[in-house]
């Protein structure tokens, strides 16, 4: 006869679990829950404003700059032209006017005034040729103007003849017929000055 | 429980330490926005706030086409702010970088403006807290464009508009000149309101390293320029004009000549040459007696042109006819004992007042006169415009003189009608050829067209109310009397222009000096073309010739501007026939 009172009691496997409990979620709640794609959708559309508004004020300021860029050229270049105009404005005075043709050979015709009609072709006046009269005269041009000093005389082509020297021989010498080579003459800007050439 | 009170022991010192820097910044900021506020403004906006004059072009003359007589043009002051003139690094074209000081700046400016090296450093450091000081003025566009190049950061150029003469001494003495910055001379100074620019203002600010803020400008006031005036002259004529005057002034030795070509219907100048006259870009070129208009302000005993007007006169009085006769002795003798002589000597002779017009006889004139009294023939004197200036109004224009009738003593009563004794300017013997020519109506003589603004707006219109003179029969038959000069007279084949009818008369003045005639003329001719119908008045005068000493030697000076007149406007031949009349009886 025993008398152990110790019994023994069924073992528990060791790898029992605990009982793993969870809290399911319903269909309500799951339904309820915001879908991550239109977090994603939001923020990128945060980024992607961002990001072109950056690039909109990038290429405002850009224009800007290509702006004032075209308006300094803009003005750079009127002032080009009007340095020009200036310049043409001389060379359209009657004194460089008269030197070069002078220079050219063209002659000053004091004969009586003779006209062309042009809508029936008639010549009105006593046509007669040109008296060889030369331009300025020997004392060349003597309505002064200092602007003028230093503007070379055109001169005829070098197969053309020369003022010719039978007409006004005092003239064709004093006047500096262009023959001269290497010398180019110029303009003068005092009354009464003969023709000066360049010096370097 | 010791936990609880460390944490708050911790929070508490962190507390107190945030207010502690917190309390400085307050004590700061109030130092400088309450305490030191204004005069930090005011020391700020000082560095930073410049305040310049804006400028703009002073307004363009022109001649009746457009051509510019006096321009404005591009010019650029250079100026620098010495206060904050420093050295600089300037950066080459291969990327390289080197310190450009004052000084070699400095250097490099003279260089290129052509200002010497102490001038400009005399400019910049004479006052060295200044914001504002010139290195050079008035530099064109090709001197800028260096000037930029150089990229100093302390210089700062701007537009400064010139004037500039392009045409030169053409109508030199009318247009007239700038002295520096004030008009001195001619239509320049009396047309100034016309011409003159209202400068603007604006403000800039400008970084300490002395750049210019981009966007800062601030106009306050736009600068305005000046109005355009038109002048009725014809530059290519006046050059013509000019360049032959002055070559037969120098071929006779004349001391001064003048030359008024008038449009007759409406009094406007086509051309007023003087000899001599000045260059407006080279002032100092010629004497001070060269800077006017001789035509305007020197007045002369006229001589034998003022014939016409007494015909005229006697006509429109009817106090004679076109073809009354007269007796001329070789030596008229006043009851004083003085006596009135012809220019050359000879009997007793006979003339039609076409004869007396175109032998010019002194005695034929005087013995005319008679037949009107005194007060009459200078109230017509006056209605042809004598002892007035003209409507031009020109600077430094003269009225002339001719004594009162109460003063007129024997030889005065028929001396003033042959053009002695009296004084005219050319002016107003151009006015009183223009005048006959109109049919005996004298127009303002004019020379300015208007006054052209910006907005399109024209001020200044000339006048175009006439005062009558003589009848147009009166003045017809004088135009007629005065052909005969060219087509009979002794310098006819001097005068003539195969195809055309011109009027004309001489005149041979005596020159008075210190009470008494000398040898010396003032020798003229006036005409007025065509003969038929008259369109332009040409006067000619050359004071003191010393080769001829008769109006022989105006003829040829006459004939070339009558043949320019003719080409320049384009007049026809005349159609008709010359009437020849009688010379004498």
């Amino acid at each position: 006869m025993s008398s152990n009172l110790a019994f023994a009691t069924p073992l528990r496997s060791p790898r029992e679990e605990q009982p793993h409990i969870e809290i399911v979620s319903t269909r309500e709640q799951r339904r309820a829950r915001p879908r991550v794609v239109y977090a994603l959708v939001t923020v990128a559309g945060l980024f992607a404003l961002f990001i072109a508004q950056l690039l909109l004020s990038i290429v405002v300021a850009d224009g800007a700059y290509s702006i004032s860029a075209l308006q300094s050229q803009q003005r750079d270049l009127g002032r080009e032209e009007k340095a020009l105009s200036e310049q043409l404005d001389l060379l359209a005075s009657p004194q460089n006017l008269a030197t070069q043709a002078e220079s050219l050979g063209m002659l000053r015709s004091s004969t009586s005034p003779a006209f062309l009609r042009l809508s029936d072709g008639a010549i009105v006046g006593e046509a007669s040729a040109a008296d060889g009269s030369v331009v300025v005269g020997a004392a060349g041009n003597l309505v002064a103007n200092e602007l003028l000093g230093g503007i070379p005389l055109v001169t005829p082509p070098a197969d053309a003849a020369a003022v010719d020297p039978a007409v006004d021989p005092s003239v064709a010498a004093a006047a500096g017929a262009p023959t001269s080579p290497g010398a180019i003459e110029t303009v003068p800007s005092t009354p009464g000055a003969l023709p000066s050439p360049v010096t370097r | 429980m010791n936990n609880a009170r460390r944490t708050k022991r911790r929070v508490a010192v962190t507390v107190l330490l945030v207010v502690a820097v917190f309390a400085v910044f307050v004590v700061r900021l109030v130092d400088i926005q309450v305490v030191r506020a204004d005069d930090l403004n005011t020391d700020s906006l000082a560095k930073r706030s410049i305040a310049e004059t804006t400028y703009a072009a002073r307004g363009d003359i022109v001649d009746t086409d457009g051509n510019v007589l006096a321009g404005s043009v591009d010019r650029f002051d250079i100026t620098a702010a010495p206060n904050v003139m420093n050295s600089f690094t300037r950066t080459g074209d291969d990327g390289v970088r080197t310190e450009v000081t004052v000084e070699q700046a400095i250097a490099e400016l003279s260089e290129v403006t052509g200002t010497s090296v102490a001038e400009i450093t005399e400019a910049l450091t004479e006052n060295p807290e200044a914001n504002f000081a010139y290195v050079t003025r008035s530099v064109p566009l090709e001197t800028l464009k260096k000037i930029n190049a150089l990229a100093i950061p302390w210089i700062y150029p701007r537009s400064n508009p010139g004037r500039t003469y392009p045409n030169g001494a053409i109508a030199g003495n009318l247009v007239g000149f700038l002295n520096t910055d004030n008009p001195g001379a001619g239509v320049e100074l009396t047309e100034n309101d016309c011409l003159s620019s209202t400068n603007g203002s604006s403000t800039y600010e400008r970084g300490s390293d002395g750049i210019r803020i981009p966007g800062s400008t601030v106009t306050a006031e736009e600068a305005q320029p000046g109005g355009k005036l038109r002048l009725t002259i014809n530059s290519d004529f006046q050059w013509y004009s000019q360049q032959t005057l002055n070559e037969d002034a120098q071929a006779l030795g004349a001391d001064w000549a003048t030359l008024m070509v008038v449009r007759v219907n409406d009094g406007h100048l086509m051309a007023v040459a003087d000899y001599p006259s000045v260059d407006p870009n080279n002032v100092d070129g010629v004497p001070t007696t060269a800077l006017g208009s001789l035509a305007f302000s020197t007045p002369y005993e006229p001589g034998s042109t003022m014939k016409a007007m007494t015909v005229a006169s006697l006509l429109d009085a009817g106090a004679i006819s076109p073809t009354e006769r007269v007796s001329v002795p070789s030596l008229l003798t006043l009851p004083s004992g003085g006596t009135i002589k012809d220019a050359f000597v000879h009997p007793d002779v006979r003339y039609t007042v076409a004869g007396v017009l175109t032998n010019s006889s002194n005695i034929g004139t005087s013995l005319l006169s008679e037949k009107l009294n005194k007060d009459a023939r200078r109230d017509y004197m006056v209605k042809f415009g004598l002892t007035q200036r003209t409507a031009v109004g020109f600077n430094g224009e003269s009225p002339g003189y001719v004594p009162e009738t109460k003063n007129w003593d024997e030889r005065t009563n028929f001396a003033v009608q042959f053009g002695q004794a009296e004084q005219t300017t050319s002016a107003q013997v151009a006015s009183i050829y223009q005048t006959l020519g109109n049919g005996g109506v004298r127009m303002p003589l004019t020379l300015v067209e208007g006054c052209e603004w910006p907005d399109g707006t024209v001020t200044d219109l000339p006048s175009t109310e006439g005062v009558r003179a003589v009848s147009e029969t009166a003045a017809d038959q004088t135009v007629g009397l005065m052909e005969n000069v060219v087509t009979q007279g002794s310098l006819s084949s001097a005068l003539s222009i195969p195809g055309y009818r011109v009027a004309a008369k001489t005149g041979t003045a005596e020159v008075a000096e210190g009470g008494v005639y000398t040898s010396d003329r003032v020798v003229s001719i006036a005409g007025l073309v065509p003969a038929e119908n008259p369109e332009y008045a040409i006067v000619v005068t050359f004071g003191k010739p010393d080769t001829i000493k008769t109006s022989a030697a105006v003829a040829p000076t006459f004939k070339k501007i009558t043949n320019q007149v003719i080409k320049t406007f384009r007049i026809e031949p005349s159609t008709t026939a010359t009437v020849k009349m009688p010379l004498t009886w």
